[in-house]
């Protein structure tokens, strides 16, 4: 097991220095830099000011010491600053990140609560109207994009409630209800488009279970409804789920940006999307570093889990 | 068993599929044609007043003012950035040496007096080369420190435009600054290096307030912190959050400001910012169609109602008209008549917009002008804009190119409107390329460019002399159109030497005739949008030039709550 976990460990190195060349290229390539959007439409700056605070800024090196120059901060774990704002990285990350877990979380809580449930029934009642309800729910989360679910769910509120969340994020320590308010509509929305693939999956994995030799054993057993399902199928049933959870919550954290854009939330998302616009590089290619570790990550966490869920699986 | 869980993919014949769908069919053109109905029926609900008067009650002094903003300050450092995120407030934590009338002074939207705000008077010398300021004795700086509260003297106002003149994005408005003198504790004396009867107005621009020098020599820059003189003290600056601003105490004008706080929150979506309206968690907000105040009304029927009239419209087509084929005024004129503006005015702006000039007609006229107006190159005439490039010896027409950024949702469909008039009318081939902000601006400002670009011009100016001399003149670096008129550049000189008001504004009609005879920058319609306000707002009205919501915050000063 140590071995294993080792050996992926060992992995993730090249894979994370593949992202690191593909997220600082391709932040090169594109066109402009963030003096260029800081000086927007003001027109007034000349050539010999630019180069001077290009050179401030480092950004007249050579690519390739640029390149080294920025690893070197990644892996001594001072990111730099941001070239638009002037803030450290690190203080930005350390405002976006608990914004963007905290939704992460609440919606995958929300997801798993709906699409768990409704999955095992929708199986254990197939072709019933129950199940036809869950199918839909399950292709209309699949198909509602999030920036129009978003848009309706924040218009029709403040039309028919008089009520949207408030405004301004508040954190979870400074007001604990303000915060939770402020987050259930958008990790509600995000957790719909979740819960729907989980669900799909939860349906099809417990179908398949129940069929299985072991399952007809604990029916012909005696055994409660209830425990055959619960104890005996869903356990092993939820080893696709978890993976596609896990999944999932990558997805999460590097694609909140359209929720936390409608519900103004200060996330890893709109952090990262400004930078992108604004070609900040060191902000873009440290959250990209941090996704893609993030990922590596959850990953590994999913082959593990897998060994706790099936123990017939053995890492060799 | 299975066609029971199938019922409607099993039952459903081609016969049946017509019969549903032409249902369908007719039931979705009732839908559009009922929306159409409600636009039609919006277009003719403009009837809101375009200015609110100042309310004769006597203010009260309190509450809290909040507005959902799509801004969010770059950096608070007024020498790296001209960016509306930043004078959405600036000018109320700062302070300027001149500034425009407030709605609660101004007599309507387009009154344009300067009035003292650091200064009490200024005059000029009479070859208008030397401009003397008295400063108001007594305005103190923000009781914070490292200020403390201290007086504002003259040496600040000199340090502070020496250091704009210096470096950064303010640079280009004081380089014409020769010098700078501080006989006394109260005067400035500005030394130019050509006159200028317009340097006042320069002064009043909202970008040129005034930042404390001992937060500039403690930290290095003013990306920190922003201590000003202005009615409001910035209280908390949270990137993509707030801005809290907190009344200031000890401001100069005794009893004001009166609101206690004015809190802007960082709200980029649109539909999040009118669902802020209309729950009342937002008590401004800028809405660009009649339609669009019809459906906020519905939930906020007391809501007030500004009909605004902009005075310039920011964009236009930009040619490259240094080069073939559009250095050929035939061609530009051909263009020109080749688009069908009012047609973007009646679809796009709902018929609530401006057919589009660049120089704010209050300078030179009293109402905006018509179509008609702005000469026979600015008509819809197909037919003689097609004989005029076949004149210019382009009968068949030509191929170019045209980038933009899309600053507006409606500016796509108006960009390929133009690309539809001008293949069908002149058989040009246009290829649009959409930009992202940063290299659209990179390219634009750049002046490298081929072809075609959807240009702007810059959004803050105010005073006449920007929106003149420093976008037209050929060597201004603000010239992003490319203007290369030994007649204008004439004329916006000129200008800068003539001190009748009569005669700046017979100077300013030739100037912008000049513009429109030889379509030097090809404007383009424009909303003109609403400003919607709580009802208890008072005192409270957009002005030409000053909408509240952006540059022209600094009216916000003069706003109180009556609840």
């Amino acid at each position: 097991m140590y071995k294993y976990t080792l050996r992926r460990l060992m992995l993730a190195v090249p894979v994370l220095l593949l992202s690191s060349l593909i997220v600082f290229g391709l932040m090169r390539v594109m066109p402009g830099d963030a003096l260029t959007a800081l000086m927007g439409e003001s027109g007034n700056i000349g050539e010999r000011e630019l180069a001077k605070i290009r050179k401030d800024l480092r950004l007249d090196l050579p690519y390739h010491e640029q390149y080294v120059l920025w690893l070197w901060q990644m892996v001594s774990l001072h990111p730099g600053d941001s070239i638009f704002t002037g803030e450290p990285i690190a203080v930005s990350l350390r405002k976006a990140i608990p914004v963007t877990l905290e939704l992460a979380a609440l919606a995958m809580v929300l997801g798993l609560v709906i699409a768990v449930p409704i999955g095992v029934l929708s199986a254990t009642r197939q072709d019933t109207a129950s199940d036809y309800v869950g199918r839909v729910v399950a292709v209309s989360g699949l198909s509602l994009p999030d920036f129009w679910l978003g848009t309706l769910v924040i218009t029709f509120a403040a039309i028919w409630f008089h009520w949207i969340p408030a405004i301004g994020y508040v954190s979870f320590w400074e007001s604990p209800l303000r915060n939770l308010q402020q987050f259930l509509l958008p990790a509600a929305v995000l957790g719909f488009r979740l819960s729907a693939a989980t669900m799909r999956m939860t349906r099809s994995t417990v179908l398949e279970v129940l069929r299985e030799d072991y399952v007809r054993t604990a029916w012909a057993k005696g055994l409660e409804g209830r425990i055959v399902v619960y104890k005996h199928a869903l356990k092993n049933a939820l080893i696709p789920v978890v993976t596609i959870v896990g999944g999932q919550l990558g997805t999460l954290l590097a694609g909140t940006v359209i929720v936390e854009t409608i519900f103004a939330l200060p996330g890893m998302g709109r952090l990262t999307v400004e930078a992108i616009l604004f070609r900040d590089y060191p902000v873009v290619q440290t959250n990209v570093m941090l996704v893609a570790g993030t990922l590596v990550t959850l990953n590994l966490l999913v082959d593990l889990t897998y060994a706790w869920l099936d123990p017939r699986i053995r890492y060799q | 068993m299975l066609n029971d869980h199938l019922p409607l993919a099993s039952r459903l014949n081609r016969r049946t599929f017509l019969t549903r769908a032409g249902w369908g069919g007719l039931g979705a053109t009732a839908l559009v044609a009922s929306a159409g109905l409600r636009r039609a029926s919006a277009q003719t609900a403009t009837a809101h007043p375009d200015w609110i008067p100042a309310s004769s009650k006597p203010p009260k002094r309190s509450g809290v003012l909040t507005r959902a903003s799509a801004w969010d300050p770059p950096v608070i450092d007024p020498r790296l950035t001209q960016s509306v995120g930043l004078y959405q407030f600036a000018a109320l934590a700062g302070s300027r040496l001149v500034r425009y009338t407030f709605p609660d002074e101004a007599p309507g939207p387009t009154d344009m007096t300067l009035k003292g705000d650091l200064a009490e008077s200024w005059q000029s010398s009479p070859d208008y080369r030397v401009w003397t300021f008295k400063l108001r004795p007594g305005v103190k700086w923000h009781n914070v420190p490292p200020l403390n509260g201290r007086e504002l003297v003259a040496a600040d106002v000199k340090f502070c435009f020496e250091t704009y003149a210096k470096e950064g994005v303010q640079s280009f408005t004081f380089q014409e600054v020769e010098g700078i003198e501080t006989p006394d504790k109260y005067t400035v004396r500005i030394h130019l290096k050509t006159p200028n009867v317009l340097f006042p107005q320069n002064v009043a621009e909202p970008i040129t307030v005034l930042f404390a020098r001992e937060v500039l020599e403690e930290d290095g820059d003013l990306k920190k912190r922003f201590i000003g003189t202005g009615p409001y003290m910035l209280k908390e600056h949270t990137r993509k959050v707030r801005v809290v601003l907190a009344r200031n105490p000890d401001y100069w004008d005794k009893g004001r400001p009166y609101v206690d706080e004015y809190i802007i929150l960082s709200t980029p979506d649109y539909a999040t910012r009118v669902a802020a309206f209309r729950t009342g968690q937002s008590d401004i907000i800028w809405l660009a169609s009649p339609s669009e105040v019809e459906t906020v009304r519905k939930t906020n029927p007391n809501a007030v109602v500004q009909s605004y009239h902009n005075s310039l419209t920011p964009f236009g087509m930009a040619l490259a008209q240094d080069r073939p084929p559009f250095n050929d005024v035939r061609v530009r004129r051909a263009v020109s008549m080749a688009i069908d503006r009012q047609k973007q005015v009646d679809t796009l702006f709902e018929g609530h917009g401006i057919i589009g000039w660049g120089v704010p007609y209050i300078y030179y006229q009293d109402k905006q002008p018509t179509l008609a107006q702005l000469g026979p190159w600015w008509q819809y005439r197909p037919a003689e804009a097609k004989k005029l490039l076949a004149e210019a010896g382009h009968p068949n027409g030509f191929e170019t190119t045209l980038f933009y950024y899309e600053y507006f949702p409606q500016m796509t469909s108006q960009v390929q409107i133009v690309q539809q008039d001008l293949k069908r009318n002149l058989n040009i081939n246009v290829k649009i390329t959409k930009l992202d902000y940063t290299t659209y601006y990179g390219r634009y400002v750049d002046s490298k460019w081929e072809g075609l670009a959807w240009g702007f011009q810059s959004g803050h100016a105010i005073g006449l002399d920007e929106r003149t001399y420093q976008y037209m003149h050929s060597k201004s670096t603000k010239n992003f159109f490319r203007v290369n008129d030994p007649v204008i550049d004439e004329l916006t000189t000129k200008l800068r030497q003539t001190p009748d008001r009569a005669d700046q504004r017979a100077l300013t009609r030739k100037i912008v005739d000049r513009e429109f005879d030889q379509v030097l920058r090809m404007w383009m319609p424009y909303d003109n949008g609403f400003m919607v306000f709580q009802p208890h707002l008072r005192n409270q009205a957009a002005l030409a030039l000053r909408r509240t919501d952006g540059y022209g915050a600094s009216t916000i000063g003069r706003v109180w709550l009556d609840k």
